[in-house]
Formats: structure tokens, C-alpha cells, sequence
């Protein structure tokens, strides 16, 4: 796989399930991937897989962390009612809107296919299709005997989208997981430049755990505990154009990065980034975030003493639906931005000043 | 598939045809929506062909084969046992080969396409689904906003139809109209599969009674039938209007995949009818009174054959029976129906068991008809 190109990686890591939790069903093949480029990967206890990358500056070097999120959005078996139906509990935000009639695949062992029940207009009350059917209400059906369900799919097994990537016009392609799987295959693409162009400093691609569930990103926070990075840079999935979306809140597809601004980042990597792109003559697209900027660079900024950080962003259509559309040029832009602006890191830089 | 021989089953003598499940694959696969049907008639043109006695495409698109008519040909009077001059009625089976779909009716300056429904498809279940447009099966998604940017409320109003658009990559009208044309149609993109004895598959309302139709042909049946594969079912019963009026046939079947109703928490009632529970019979819908006199008859064969059958839920939905019934003098018209779970929607799922009860079923009233049916 070493010779893939970035169609073929995305191909393969959205193809991986996942959902938060349960990132074990997809370290191993990122860990396999990492190694490939990186000259040791690790996995710690939490569950983070780690690529290294040792820099050309004298030991002790510093470190840059690169983080995109392992685990995607999808749900687990609450219950099994009569008739062998199945009722799901969501780990990520899905809008149910997007989930009747789509297939899943059910993680038992030997895994089981199913799909979101819904009912046939004929079988529906006047004015039935006005309602949107929420959450709750949505259940799996796999076809199967209720038995057969019962006996195989115990509670708690991790349900995700079942969707084959789709190849659109332009080179785009569409799959569930590219929130974070893209930003995965960025840090795949940063490694294997560097490993070619070295950096001063060491540079580490974290796949983290636990973005997309609970009120901490824990992979984020933990990684960044035990790395003890002098930077920090997440690299996740910005919204791409879209119709009915506000300027503003959307980067183009093919319209390379987004860098994003606001509380979260520090103002020296993202001159760093930017001046980066400019001679390397990337595109690039500036996005505001004031508040959060809602990635694993939350945790980063407070993990330890503090860690100065970035957010690189990846132009992606339709966010945490089974049909995530980006671009491969856009991951390859990310991945030559964040490895030209590494490699041209010197080992004394810091953001700490010593005033007095 | 082409030119493929499929060995007629001689050594059961007296067995119904062996279901084609290889043609209920390769037809639910296969695309097309109302008036697009050109190659799933093709389809089943190459499936025929070698059974039947003759093979016709009608004015509006309508696939018709005759079979049986040497020995016992319509109109021909024969002595029943009760001595009574009876003849072998004509017998018309019809199943529709159209599916809903979606026609591209605007290419916005965007490169995104705007849709129309074809048939009766619920606009709920379209967003975030993947579409295949036009003969060469190019991909598109049906693209929502994340939640992250829908206003608080905004998830829990559906999205009309006509707001809804397809996604194909194109960054430009022009880059668009270089694969897709305006009229071009779309379907889901669903892939057939057996999980058990389930299959699950798109359009197999009505690819499962075509290939129902399709298996019965394979032996030659006791009474002449001509079989019809109808046109436009799903946008108004229109194929069979005009079929029904140039066969002129004694009486008619419809073979036809229809709703079942479990869901959770679904009384028995609205279970009815059960996927796994055999052919399906019709009582009435919004188009049809089905004849008394077939439906018995269907009920008896299927009681003396052990083949289990059940009601489908009367005053539900519609059929080409509907018109059939209406043609020309009138014509004795039944429903016998294969319950599906999800028809219209981007899969569905059938019991592959139904597929050959129904199959058993239709072919042994044929034979019960030759013996016993007579006029008023």
C-alpha cells in the first residue's frame, strides 16, 4: 500500500468501522499504515495509535503532535424487540432525517447486515410523510428470524453505516467516516513526506480516540499528556460548500485547507501555516471560529502547561451523513502544507517568553 | 445472461418451473423507472425467448409472450365431464416491469441536479442517499446539511421533494452536462443480496412478480396464457390498460410485490400480510374488486397443495388488475402477491420461500383452470 494514492487510502480507512469506543476495530489496519511511513508506531493503554518520526535536530528535540480522530460517528444495539427488530442508541450527532431506509452493518461476529426500517406510502396514514420519524422511534430490521437476531447481536455491539465509497464527478468521492478517517489519511500523507524531507524536530501523528462522544476529546487530552508536544495541530473535516449553507460556514471543495482562527489557535502557527501555503502556492480558505473550534485542538490547547496549537481543516460536504463527499487534492494540499511547514520548523522556536 | 438456454425442468413431471432467482438478481439490479423500461425488457426478452411461442413488444412498450395455445387454443370448444361445452380459457398474467425512480428535470449552475418523483416514493427517505443517474449508472448523493449548520428545530421538519437535489461532483453546469442530460432518470443504488432465506434487493416491486412471470413460462403452461410484461404500473396502471385491450384475455393474474406491515409493535392486523407467510391474495384495493370465483379457486389450490397463502390488507393500494378488470366486456381479474417489506423504498426484502410458493401457486390454478373454470 505504500505506493497508494490518496483516493485508494480514503477508500480504505473510511472502509474501517469504529464508532467511538470502539476504535480497537480500526487501530490496527492505521497503526499497519502508519508504520509504513513513520519509524515506530505505538499504541497506548487508552487506545491512541502513534507515528513517529524522528527529526535531524540534536537530541533532545522537540515535538509537533499531529492529530486527526480514529473513531466515526455510528450507533450501538440498545435492545431487541419482538419480531427480531432492533432499537439503536446514537455515538455522534446523526439527523434522523438522513438514516430511513439506509443499510448498516451490525459488528456481531460474523457481522450482519440490515437496514432502518420505513413504511410504504401505502401503507400510510394521510398526511404520515410530513413528519419527520425521530430518533427513537427508528429501528433496524435485518431480515433475519428473531431468534437468529437474538443469538448473535448481543446488546451493546457497534452498528455503523454500511455505504461503499462512491467515486463522483472530479475525483470526489463519498463514503461514511471521512469525519475523521480524511484526516487520518492526512497524517498518513504528512508522515510519508517527512520521512522523505526531514523535519528538525519530531513529529508524531496521533489517531486519537473519542472525539466524537463525551464532554472531553479524551484521545486528544491524553495523547497531548503523554507526547508533551511543543505544537499541536488537529487536522479534521471543515464543512464544504453546500446549497442552503451561510457564507461563512462553509470552505470549497477543491479549494484547498481551511485554516481556521479564533481562541483556539495560536496567531504564530497560523501565520506559520499561512505563509507556508503561500510559498508553497497552495489555496487556502480562513475560517473563523471565535469560540471552539470543535476538534481534538480543544484539548491540546489545555492539555499540560498549555500547547500552543492549529486547526487544519479538510473541505467536506454533507458532515456526519453516510455520503461525507471530499476531495483528494485537498487532502494531498493539507498534507504538503503541514509537512512544509514542520520541516521548516527550527528547533528553538517556542512561543514561551522569557520577558525578564 | 444473453442467449443463455435454461433446460426446461422435464424430470418433475407435473412440478411447478424452479423460480428464477438469477433473473430477480439480475432484474432488481437493472434500472427502470416508468417509461424507461427498455432493458429490463431486455432482460427478460433474453430469459424468454427460447419458452415461449411468440414475443412482442406493443405500441407502448409492453413485452407480450404467448404460450399454449396449440392443444388447447382459446376458443376451442371441448367437452367438460359433465359433458358440457366448455373451453379452455386464455388466460392473461401480467406483472410490471417499471420501478419508482427520480427523472432529472434541471442542471443548476452549481453542477447539482434537481429531481422529480416517478411514482409514489416518501421524500423522507431520500436524503443522504445515493442515486445511480442515466444508462451509464454515474453516482450521485442526495445532500443534506451537517447538523452542525441546520437551525435548532430544522431536524425535525421534512424536506420537500422538490427542495431536495443530487450531487454528482460537478463543480459547473457545464462539467454536469457532460454526463447528464435533463429527462435523464435515477434510481437507488442497491445492490442485490441473499442474507438467509432473505433477499434483499431494489424494485422488487414489481421485479418479483416479473420473475415470477418469467419462471411460469418456462414449462408450457395447460391452458393458453399470454403473459404481459406491463409498462408504467407505477405512474398510473397505463401498460396494462392498453395490454389487457389487445390480448382480450378470458381472465387475468396479476402477479405483484406487495407491502407487508411488521414493524415493531405492529398489532397482528397491521402485520398482515407477514413476509415468510406465501403468496398473497387480494380481496380488494382502491382499484379492484378481485373475482370471487379466482380468488376461491386460488385459495383451494393453495389449501390442496399445502402452499400457504394469506390476505393482503383490503383497500390498500392498487394494481393493473384494476384496469385489466375494466377492459373492453370486462375481465375476470385476481392478484396474486409477493410480500415484500419496504417496497419504494431504497431496499427491500423478500422471502425467496414466497418467491417459489408463488411460482407453485399460480401454476397449479393454471392447471385447476383448465380442468374447471368455465363461463357464466
Amino acid at each position: 500500500m505504500r505506493d497508494a494514492s490518496t483516493a485508494d487510502w480514503l477508500r480504505h480507512v473510511t472502509s474501517l468501522p469504529g464508532v467511538p469506543g470502539h476504535e480497537h476495530a480500526a487501530a490496527p489496519e492505521i497503526a499497519r499504515a502508519f508504520g509504513l511511513f513513520a519509524d515506530r508506531v505505538t499504541r497506548d493503554p487508552i487506545g491512541n495509535v502513534y507515528g513517529w518520526i524522528d527529526g535531524t535536530g540534536e537530541a533532545p528535540r522537540p515535538r509537533a503532535l499531529l492529530a486527526a480522530h480514529m473513531d466515526r460517528i455510528g450507533f450501538l444495539v440498545k435492545r431487541i424487540e419482538s419480531g427480531g427488530f432492533i432499537r439503536l442508541t446514537t455515538v455522534g450527532g446523526f439527523d434522523p432525517r438522513t438514516l430511513p431506509g439506509r443499510e448498516v452493518l451490525i459488528h456481531s461476529k460474523p457481522p450482519m447486515a440490515a437496514l432502518f426500517g420505513t413504511k410504504p406510502p401505502h401503507l400510510q396514514a394521510r398526511g404520515e410523510s410530513d413528519k419527520v420519524v425521530p430518533l427513537h422511534e427508528l429501528y433496524l430490521d435485518a431480515g433475519r428470524p428473531e431468534a437468529e437476531v437474538r443469538r448473535r447481536v448481543p446488546i451493546g455491539t457497534m452498528v455503523t453505516l454500511r455505504q461503499p465509497p462512491v467515486d463522483l464527478l472530479g475525483g470526489r468521492i463519498a463514503a461514511p467516516g471521512m469525519d475523521d478517517r480524511a484526516g487520518v489519511v492526512t497524517v498518513i500523507r504528512t508522515l510519508d513526506l517527512l520521512r522523505a524531507d526531514r523535519p528538525a524536530w519530531d513529529v508524531v501523528g496521533v489517531g486519537t480516540i473519542e472525539e466524537e462522544f463525551g464532554t472531553v476529546f479524551l484521545g486528544a487530552r491524553t495523547a497531548s499528556e503523554r507526547v508533551d508536544p511543543r505544537l499541536g495541530i488537529a487536522i479534521d473535516v471543515s464543512h464544504g460548500d453546500m446549497a442552503g449553507a451561510r457564507d461563512g460556514d462553509t470552505i470549497p471543495l477543491g479549494g484547498g485547507p481551511g485554516l481556521t482562527v479564533g481562541s483556539n489557535i495560536h496567531p504564530r502557527i497560523f501565520e506559520g501555516l499561512r505563509s507556508t501555503a503561500r510559498s508553497l502556492g497552495l489555496p487556502y480558505r480562513i475560517e473563523g471560529y471565535p469560540m471552539s473550534s470543535g476538534t481534538d485542538a480543544m484539548d491540546i490547547q489545555i492539555a499540560r502547561e498549555g500547547i500552543p496549537t492549529a486547526v487544519v481543516g479538510i473541505p467536506c460536504r454533507y458532515m456526519h451523513t453516510g455520503i461525507e463527499t471530499v476531495e483528494p487534492r485537498d487532502i494531498d494540499r493539507c498534507a504538503r502544507l503541514l509537512a512544509g511547514y514542520l520541516a521548516g520548523l527550527p528547533v528553538e522556536w517556542s512561543v514561551t517568553e522569557v520577558l525578564k | 445472461m444473453t442467449g443463455r438456454r435454461i433446460p426446461r425442468s422435464g424430470a418433475r413431471r407435473g412440478a411447478a418451473p424452479r423460480f428464477r432467482e438469477d433473473l430477480l438478481e439480475a432484474l432488481s439490479n437493472e434500472s427502470g423507472v416508468s417509461g424507461d423500461e427498455e432493458r429490463v425488457r431486455a432482460r427478460i426478452v433474453d430469459a424468454v425467448r427460447d419458452h415461449v411461442d411468440s414475443l412482442e413488444v406493443d405500441a407502448m412498450g409492453n413485452l407480450v409472450a404467448r404460450i399454449g395455445f396449440e392443444s388447447t387454443g382459446a376458443g376451442a370448444r371441448r367437452n367438460g365431464a359433465a359433458g358440457r361445452a366448455r373451453r379452455a380459457p386464455h388466460v392473461m398474467l401480467c406483472a410490471h416491469m417499471d420501478e419508482v425512480g427520480v427523472m432529472v428535470i434541471s442542471i443548476e449552475k452549481e453542477g447539482r441536479l434537481k429531481l422529480r418523483r416517478a411514482g409514489g416514493i416518501d421524500p423522507r427517505i431520500m436524503p443522504g442517499q445515493v442515486l445511480r443517474v442515466g444508462t451509464a449508472g454515474l453516482r450521485g448523493v442526495v445532500g443534506i446539511l451537517p447538523p452542525h449548520l441546520t437551525a435548532h428545530g430544522d431536524d425535525e421538519k421534512v424536506i420537500p421533494f422538490d427542495d431536495l437535489y443530487l450531487d454528482i461532483g460537478a463543480a459547473s453546469r457545464e462539467e454536469a452536462s457532460e454526463h447528464v442530460a435533463i429527462g435523464d432518470y435515477a434510481v437507488f443504488d442497491t445492490v442485490y443480496e441473499r442474507w438467509g432465506q432473505t433477499r434483499k434487493g431494489k424494485a422488487f416491486d414489481d421485479r418479483g412478480g416479473c420473475a415470477v412471470l418469467a419462471s411460469l413460462v418456462q414449462e408450457r403452461p395447460p391452458v393458453p396464457v399470454t403473459a404481459v410484461w406491463s409498462v408504467q404500473e407505477e405512474v398510473g396502471l397505463r401498460g396494462a390498460t392498453a395490454a389487457a385491450r389487445r390480448v382480450a384475455p378470458d381472465l387475468a393474474l396479476v402477479l405483484e410485490g406487495t407491502a407487508s406491515g411488521e414493524a415493531p409493535g405492529a398489532s397482528e392486523g397491521e402485520s398482515a400480510p407477514r413476509m415468510g407467510g406465501g403468496p398473497t391474495l387480494t380481496v380488494h384495493d382502491r382499484t379492484l374488486m378481485a373475482d370471487v370465483r379466482l380468488v376461491d379457486l386460488l385459495q383451494r389450490v393453495g389449501d390442496e397443495r399445502k402452499i400457504p397463502t394469506q390476505w393482503k390488507r383490503p383497500g390498500v393500494g392498487g394494481t393493473d388488475a384494476g384496469r385489466i378488470s375494466l377492459s373492453g366486456v370486462g375481465v375476470p381479474s385476481a392478484v396474486v402477491s409477493l410480500p415484500c417489506r419496504y417496497i419504494h423504498a431504497p431496499a427491500a426484502y423478500l422471502d425467496a420461500r414466497d418467491a417459489q410458493r408463488t411460482v407453485d401457486l399460480v401454476w397449479h390454478t393454471l392447471h385447476a383452470l383448465g380442468k374447471e373454470w368455465s363461463e357464466r
